[in-house]
């Protein structure tokens, strides 16, 4: 294999990532612990940074190293979407970092490495750099979800996700030996001549039933969805957060590409398997969310049952499937962190993230209900705000393919969600506030993301074509039938 | 198959053996239990304190950064014996390597992770 250096200039975005993420580091270390509040403003500068530079590769559409990086709009759709998770998180994060007395400077390092390896499972080409890219991102969430030492909840999400973690990568790392046994290449894009020599052996789905679980744990698809309640309610909000979209996102790429670029021609094995997978995860998801009084476990179980919607692409196996999948995706970014940031604010101001603390929140905070309000209903799917477009996309993909009971099941479980969404919002507005709470102050740079989240929601909904032709045209480039 | 079965009863004899052996003795042996019989042997010398101790996280601490240039060491093998082939790139990817290495090093120094004190 020959090592072109004009490959590294493909991959400028994360090689800057890289940069950052050590940059962050080394400042860290250098600035003093009262001047360490700035490196809040550095990551955010250094991430759009990256997210401008990310413009250039738009038209790329590269195998680099011999395949075992891919540059094509694809990945670079998945680049804007982890860069924007990662600077609204960052925004959102800083009021929780600076209550924290040491270890700031290393936070939003870990939140850019975490960011770097969900880039590399994007584009990743071949199944070692897939496991590098998806390893660098869940040992960082680790590290990250027990950020908070002195808590006992926050070290035991911790260490609940590094026993979780390391068995479904366990898993996903066996399926991925037997697919490599089988086709005898690591390259996704070689497989499907040699899986087609050898056809479907019983041990190759046995591999392949091993890569839904293993992808399933990091999508968080039911029955593989036991972790994510207790890890998110543990973990910090700004993790949670970052944890409950981007991390999602992440696994969700990988997972369709290798399923739809490596094992289309087995695509009748699999389809069983994922169809079922995902009409559970729709029901189970939110019927769960419904008692929860919890906020953070609420939105937990919600986000359980977006990936189940958001599987509804892969499922339609069309490029009206992924390009629908890749709309509701970034959409759902811009929903729930805007959901949870509200909730990083209330944290902060009340210390409670339990459901009735939210009670008159729209007398004492009017925009902070409003946020969270829109964002839940563009969760649910109602008609004004962004999610109801990029779900009607996902229903139609999978009708197109005859499977109307799917869209049914969708149909009737996003009714349900209403129901939980609304019980926030009924809080928030016909609850009268507790007699001492005070309006919440809410800091420049968290206010620049509600106000990005908010605006991001209401401006889809109401003119979603450019954002949902840009997902069409990258998927039907990524996956043209 | 032929070779394997002198193999299989090679391993199920030697099994019988040590089982029929340390059942035979436990039947003959005189059994006269003491407290100084039953005491946790120490390499000759007197227990001291309880078996479950804490213990300093700087063993982790010190295991964890050994072993990171532990496998730089590793990878810096082959990098050597092809050195001559790759050149001038390999070097730069080697120096952005440990430099990366270096940096975690700075970082668990600063940070106290070397002080055993």
């Amino acid at each position: 294999m020959q090592i072109q250096l004009a490959d590294f200039a493909l991959m400028m975005p994360e090689i800057a990532t890289a940069i950052l993420a050590i940059g962050l580091l080394i400042v860290g270390l250098v600035v003093p612990r009262e001047q360490a509040k700035g490196i809040s403003f550095l990551t955010v500068a250094g991430l759009v940074g990256i997210w401008l530079l990310n413009f250039l590769y738009w038209h790329e559409n590269a195998s680099l190293f011999g395949g075992i990086y891919i540059v094509d709009p694809y990945t670079v759709f998945f680049r804007f979407l982890f860069l924007t998770a990662a600077i609204i998180v960052a925004l959102a994060a800083k009021d929780y970092v600076n209550t924290l007395e040491r270890n700031q400077g290393e936070f939003y390092a870990l939140l850019v490495a975490a960011t770097l390896g969900m880039m590399i499972l994007a584009g990743a080409g071949d199944l070692v750099t897939l496991y590098i890219g998806l390893e660098l991102m869940t040992i960082t969430f680790v590290i990250l979800v027990g950020y908070q030492k002195k808590e006992a909840k926050s070290s035991e999400a911790g260490v609940k996700y590094v026993i979780l973690g390391a068995m479904s990568s366990a898993v996903l790392l066996y399926g991925l030996s037997l697919v490599f046994g089988f086709t005898g290449t690591t390259i996704i894009a070689d497989m499907v001549p040699r899986l087609t020599l050898s056809g479907a052996s019983p041990l190759l789905l046995l591999g392949i039933v091993f890569l839904v679980a293993g992808f399933g744990f990091k999508v968080s698809a039911v029955p593989f969805h036991m972790w994510s309640p207790d890890i998110y309610e543990g973990a910090p909000t700004p993790v949670t957060a970052f944890l409950a979209v981007a991390s999602k996102a992440a696994g969700l790429a990988a997972f369709v590409r290798v399923f739809l670029i490596a094992l289309p021609e087995l695509q009748p094995y699999w389809i069983t398997i994922v169809v079922v997978l995902t009409a559970i995860t729709v029901v189970v998801g939110n019927l769960i969310a419904i008692p929860q009084s919890n906020i953070k476990r609420m939105l937990a179980f919600s986000s359980v049952a977006q990936a189940g919607y958001i599987l509804f692409g892969l499922v339609a196996f069309s490029s009206l499937g992924v390009g629908a999948l890749l709309f509701h995706s970034i959409l759902y970014v811009f929903a729930n962190i805007g959901a949870f940031a509200v909730a990083i604010v209330v944290k902060n101001s009340t210390g409670s993230d339990e459901i009735k603390d939210y009670s008159g929140l729209a007398q004492t905070s009017p925009f902070l209900a409003a946020v969270m309000l829109l964002c839940l209903l563009s969760l649910a799917g109602i008609p004004p705000v962004a999610g109801f477009v990029s779900k009607f996309y996902l229903f139609m993909a999978v009708i197109e393919k005859g499977m109307v009971w799917l869209a049914f099941v969708g149909i009737m479980m996003s009714m349900v969600s209403v129901y939980y969404y609304l019980i926030v919002a009924k809080a928030m507005y016909l609850g009268t506030p507790n007699r001492e709470a005070k309006p919440i102050s809410v800091s420049a740079s968290t206010q620049i993301a509600l106000v990005i989240c908010l605006v991001a929601v209401i401006f889809f909904g109401v003119y979603p074509t450019p954002l949902l032709d840009l997902a069409m045209n990258v998927g039907y480039s990524f996956f043209p039938f | 198959m032929e070779q394997y079965l002198a193999l299989g009863i090679f391993l199920v004899v030697a099994l019988v053996f040590g089982v029929v052996v340390l059942v035979v003795a436990g039947l003959v042996r005189p059994k006269k239990p003491s407290p100084e019989k039953l005491s946790t042997y120490e390499c000759g010398l007197e227990t001291q304190g309880p078996t479950w101790v804490q213990f300093k996280i700087s063993y982790f601490m010190y295991a964890l950064v050994f072993l990171i240039f532990d496998v730089e060491t590793i990878f810096l093998y082959p990098w050597a014996v092809q050195f001559q082939k790759f050149g001038i790139f390999a070097f730069v990817e080697m120096i952005i390597f440990i430099g990366i290495l270096v940096v975690g090093l700075w970082y668990a120094w600063k940070e106290g992770a070397l002080e055993w004190l």
